[in-house]
C-alpha cells in the first residue's frame, strides 16, 4: 500500500475503529514510511497532555447558579411558554422583581394612585353606570401605562433591565403595534443575544399576527448569532408557512454561515416540503 | 436531559457530574487558560438550562452539549480577540517526577498546538482528547465523516511541522524560557514505532 491509500486509514488507525488486517496493513507500512510513522508518532505523543482537571470549587459555582437559575427572566418566559408548574412558581418572584427596579416602583406607585382614586368615588358614590365606563377608562389608562413602562424598559442600558421589558410586553393577549415594533426591533438590533432570544420567544405567542410571523421571517437575514438563527429556523419550521422553505433556502446561500445553522436551516426545509 | 427539559433543572446536576470534567479539559486545551476555562463551563451549562427548550430527543445530547460549547467558545473570541494564549493562568502546574525530557517535549507540544489554527486545533482536541468519534464530529460540524477524518490527518501533520520547527528553535535557545509552561504530571511511555 502507498502513503495515500495509507492516509485514508489512518484517522480510523488512531481512533483504534480499524479491522485487525487493515491495522496490519498500516503497521506494516508505517515500519518503511517515516513519514507516516511520525504522524503516528505524533498522535501517541499527545497523550504527554494530560487530561486537565477542573477545581472543586466549580461544583459549588454551579450549585449557586442552578440555585440562583429561576429567578431569571429568560428562564420565566420559557418555561411560561411550555406551560410547566416550574413557571407558574415563579410568577410571585416576577411581580417581585418588577417592584424592585426603580421604573417597576414608579408604575406601580401610580397604579396604587389609580387605585386609591377608585376606591374612594365608589365608597362616595353607589355604583352606577358611569361607574362602569369610568372603570373601563382606568383600566384602558393602566394598560397603556403598562406599555408605556414596558417600552422605555426596552431603551434601557443594562441587559437585564431589557430583557424584563421583553417579558413584561410580551404578557399582553393582544400585542399593540407600538409595542409589537419595539419588540421586532429588539429582536433585530439587540446587543445581547439572550434578550433577542427572549424577544423571539415574546412574539411567539402572537404568532396568529401575521405581521408578527413576517417580522420573524425578515430577522432571520439580518441575525449573527448561530443560537438565534437557530431558534428563527425552528420557530419558521414550526409555523409552516408557505413562504418559508424559500425564505430558508434564501438564507442557506448567506456566505460564512456556521455549519450547524446550514444544517439546521437544511432539516428545517426538509420538514416543510 | 429529557427531565432538565420537561422542569426538572435539579437534574442538571447529574449532567453535570458527568460532564463538567471532560468539558474543562476541552476548553482548557482550546484556551490554555484554567480560570477562561472554568467561566466557560459555567457559562455552558447555563445556557444548557436556558435553551433547554431546543434540545431535541432524536438528537444525541453529546453533540447537542459540544455544539453549545463551540457556540460559547466562539462567543468568548468574539468578546475577547486578540486570543491571548498563556494568559492568567497556565494549567496543569508542572510535576518533579516527570523526566526533564518529558517536560520539554510536553511544554513544546502545548506550544504547538495554541499555534495550530482554532479549527485545526478543535479538530484535534475533540478528535484526540475528547474522543469524539469523526461522525459525532461530522454531525457537530455540519459536514462528512471523510471530510473530518482528511482534516483531522491534515491538522495532525501541520501540528507535527510545528511541533519540529518549535524543538528545532528549542535545540538551540535556552531550555529555562520552556520551564514556566505546562507540565504533564505521571504520563506514559510512548511506545516507539518499528
Amino acid at each position: 500500500m502507498n502513503c495515500e491509500q495509507i492516509a485514508e486509514l489512518l484517522p480510523d488507525y488512531l481512533q483504534g475503529s480499524l479491522a485487525l488486517e487493515q491495522v496490519h496493513q498500516v503497521e506494516q507500512h508505517c515500519g518503511q514510511c517515516a513519514n507516516c510513522a511520525q504522524d503516528v508518532a505524533m498522535w501517541r505523543k499527545l497523550a504527554l497532555l494530560p487530561a486537565d482537571q477542573p477545581s472543586p470549587e466549580s461544583r459549588a459555582r454551579f450549585e449557586a447558579m442552578l440555585h440562583a437559575y429561576p429567578t431569571t427572566s429568560v428562564d420565566r418566559s420559557v418555561a411560561a411558554q411550555s406551560g410547566q408548574d416550574y413557571g407558574k412558581r415563579n410568577t410571585g418572584w416576577a411581580l417581585l422583581d418588577w417592584l424592585r427596579s426603580p421604573l417597576g416602583a414608579a408604575a406601580w406607585s401610580v397604579a396604587l394612585l389609580v387605585i386609591g382614586i377608585l376606591i374612594g368615588t365608589r365608597v362616595d358614590h353607589p355604583a352606577s353606570p358611569s361607574h362602569v365606563d369610568e372603570l373601563a377608562s382606568m383600566h384602558a389608562e393602566l394598560t397603556s401605562m403598562r406599555q408605556l413602562v414596558a417600552l422605555s424598559m426596552l431603551q434601557q442600558q443594562s441587559a437585564s433591565e431589557r430583557l424584563q421589558g421583553v417579558s413584561w410586553s410580551g404578557r399582553e393577549a393582544h400585542l399593540d403595534p407600538q409595542i409589537q415594533s419595539a419588540l421586532l426591533r429588539t429582536l433585530r438590533y439587540d446587543g445581547s443575544v439572550d434578550v433577542r432570544l427572549a424577544a423571539l420567544d415574546a412574539l411567539s405567542r402572537h404568532a396568529a399576527q401575521p405581521q408578527i410571523r413576517k417580522g420573524i421571517g425578515d430577522a432571520l437575514q439580518e441575525q449573527q448569532s448561530p443560537l438565534v438563527q437557530v431558534a428563527l429556523i425552528d420557530q419558521l419550521a414550526e409555523w409552516r408557512d408557505p413562504d418559508a422553505a424559500q425564505r430558508l433556502r434564501n438564507f442557506q446561500q448567506t456566505p460564512n454561515l456556521n455549519p450547524a445553522v446550514r444544517q439546521r436551516a437544511e432539516w428545517a426545509i426538509g420538514k416543510l416540503q | 436531559m429529557l427531565q432538565v427539559r420537561n422542569g426538572e433543572v435539579e437534574m442538571l446536576g447529574v449532567l453535570f457530574d458527568r460532564y463538567h470534567a471532560p468539558l474543562f479539559n476541552f476548553y482548557s486545551k482550546m484556551t490554555q487558560d484554567r480560570t477562561v476555562s472554568e467561566d466557560l463551563v459555567q457559562e455552558l451549562f447555563l445556557r444548557i438550562l436556558r435553551y433547554r427548550q431546543t434540545y431535541r430527543p432524536n438528537t444525541t445530547f453529546r453533540t447537542w452539549m459540544y455544539q453549545i460549547a463551540r457556540n460559547t467558545r466562539l462567543d468568548q473570541i468574539r468578546k475577547t480577540h486578540p486570543e491571548t494564549p498563556f494568559a492568567s493562568e497556565p494549567v496543569a502546574p508542572a510535576s518533579l517526577t516527570d523526566s526533564a525530557q518529558q517536560q520539554q517535549e510536553a511544554a513544546l507540544l502545548q506550544r504547538a498546538l495554541m499555534r495550530l489554527p482554532e479549527d485545526k486545533r478543535e479538530l484535534l482536541v475533540l478528535s484526540r482528547f475528547q474522543e469524539l468519534k469523526y461522525d459525532e464530529i461530522a454531525g457537530l460540524l455540519g459536514c462528512e465523516v471523510g471530510a473530518v477524518k482528511v482534516r483531522v490527518h491534515r491538522a495532525l501533520q501541520q501540528l507535527r511541522q510545528i511541533f519540529l520547527q518549535l524543538e528545532s528553535g528549542a535545540n538551540a535557545m535556552d531550555l529555562d524560557r520552556a520551564s514556566g509552561d505546562p507540565i504533564p504530571p505521571n504520563v506514559p511511555p510512548i511506545r516507539r514505532l518499528q
